[in-house]
């Protein structure tokens, strides 16, 4: 597809921007969505070019805006759904459970 | 644009323990494999592991020649392998050649030498100029190539990890591998770097 | 579905998962055969990105058989073939102002190539 994903000879997207002695991760939630896709791939829920065209589906805004591990989990997320290993509304009551304090 | 990492809205943090709950209540996800997985990445795959596949090449010219012939197999011989570094392939900077990798599509990068890719190899302005402005894009990183120079991309679009095999500096006879593997960086190995002289 | 237990994450590391496929199907080009990237639009997945597409280049490498995105992202099924690291000049990929001297190796399947 002609997503925004294709990104190769695309001006403005500003100048690349190394961090010094930049970390593995940088948020504790990076950790665990980089390990929950190692975790479901490597449990056969998605092959690799799946999990890539879950990205490209992204709503183009939204990719150009969010970092790296938000786009895996939003594949993952997506992917786990469209097969119907999890549902959107179970993901949504349980966010919603752990935002008041439960678990 | 959120080229560099961002604190994310304190939702995202909410969705992955929402998702991952979920799945280990379903039996889909064990929580114990997560750690395992994670500290592996963290701690024990990086970059050092391709510094010494460099240093190995540099003082061994049969192991170079396996090395660029299947890098795979080579890389392996030092106990490297696995995802994303099943097919390997070494490409070599020259005096007259350098070598720059990229992945324009996603952030395809060879994990079991170089460890996950920082943030900049997977944002949008190194994908979207690394190919059509590559010469800009070195200058930024401190390299700057004489126009006698040729400059090849690799854009990885396939299954083939690529890693580049930096040139030797002057300056590092007689010094003994292990010295030499502590002198490769990882943006040597990317091809946005030279290995500078000790 | 097998779960990923701590047990098995070394092993999985070590060994990764190939997406080279163990087939004997026939190579449509050779290494200094020149080709032509097809201008495909396809709305679904696809690793021929759109800078390539229409571009003339040469066959530089054969990396032997693989799966095929295009139809594994769908579910229909692996389609094995050759990919091959296939190498234009600057020139032909950005024109008249990019460095005359400059290449880029871009990995492509059979199905993006034609004979140029």
């Amino acid at each position: 597809m002609n997503g925004i994903h294709d990104l190769g000879g695309m001006h403005g997207m500003g100048p690349v921007d190394p961090e010094r002695n930049e970390p593995v991760f940088h948020e504790e939630w990076e950790r665990r969505v980089f390990g929950l896709m190692i975790a479901t791939f490597g449990g056969g829920h998605y092959n690799v070019d799946e999990f890539r065209h879950g990205i490209e589906r992204m709503d183009p805004a939204h990719y150009l805006t969010t970092s790296y591990y938000e786009h895996w989990l939003h594949t993952v997320e997506t992917l786990l759904i469209e097969k119907g290993t999890i549902t959107r509304k179970e993901l949504d009551a349980r966010q919603a459970k752990l935002a008041k304090g439960g678990s | 644009m959120a080229h560099r990492h961002t604190a994310p809205p304190s939702d995202t943090a909410l969705r992955v323990k929402a998702l991952e709950s979920l799945l280990v209540e379903k039996g889909l996800v064990d929580p114990k494999a997560l750690d395992e997985v994670i500290d592996t990445y963290e701690n024990k795959v990086g970059p050092r592991n391709g510094a010494k596949v460099v240093a190995r090449a540099w003082v061994n010219p049969d192991y170079k020649a396996r090395l660029l012939d299947d890098g795979t197999a080579a890389i392996a011989e030092l106990g490297f392998s696995g995802v994303q570094g099943e097919d390997m392939v070494v490409i070599e900077n020259k005096p007259k050649v350098h070598n720059l990798l990229v992945c324009t599509l996603c952030s395809c990068y060879p994990w079991p030498t170089l460890g996950l890719p920082p943030v900049w190899y997977k944002a949008a302005p190194y994908r979207a100029r690394a190919v059509s402005d590559p010469r800009g894009v070195l200058k930024e990183f401190g390299v700057t190539l004489a126009d006698d120079v040729e400059v090849r991309v690799w854009d990885s679009t396939a299954e083939l990890r690529y890693m580049v095999l930096p040139e030797r500096p002057g300056g590092t006879d007689g010094m003994s591998e292990a010295e030499l593997a502590a002198l490769v960086t990882r943006d040597a190995m990317i091809g946005t770097a030279k290995v500078a002289a000790p | 579905m097998p779960v990923l237990t701590a047990d098995m994450v070394e092993g999985l590391v070590k060994t990764g998962a190939s997406c080279r496929v163990d087939a004997d199907v026939k190579a449509k080009f050779k290494q200094g055969d020149k080709v032509i990237a097809r201008n495909i639009n396809p709305p679904t997945h696809t690793r021929l990105p759109r800078y390539v597409r229409g571009k003339r280049g040469v066959i530089a490498l054969d990396h032997g058989v693989f799966a095929f995105p295009d139809t594994s992202a769908h579910g229909k099924g692996e389609t094995p073939q050759h990919v091959y690291s296939v190498r234009f000049t600057a020139r032909e990929l950005w024109g008249k102002d990019a460095s005359e001297r400059d290449s880029l190796n871009i990995d492509m399947w059979d199905d993006y190539l034609d004979p140029a």
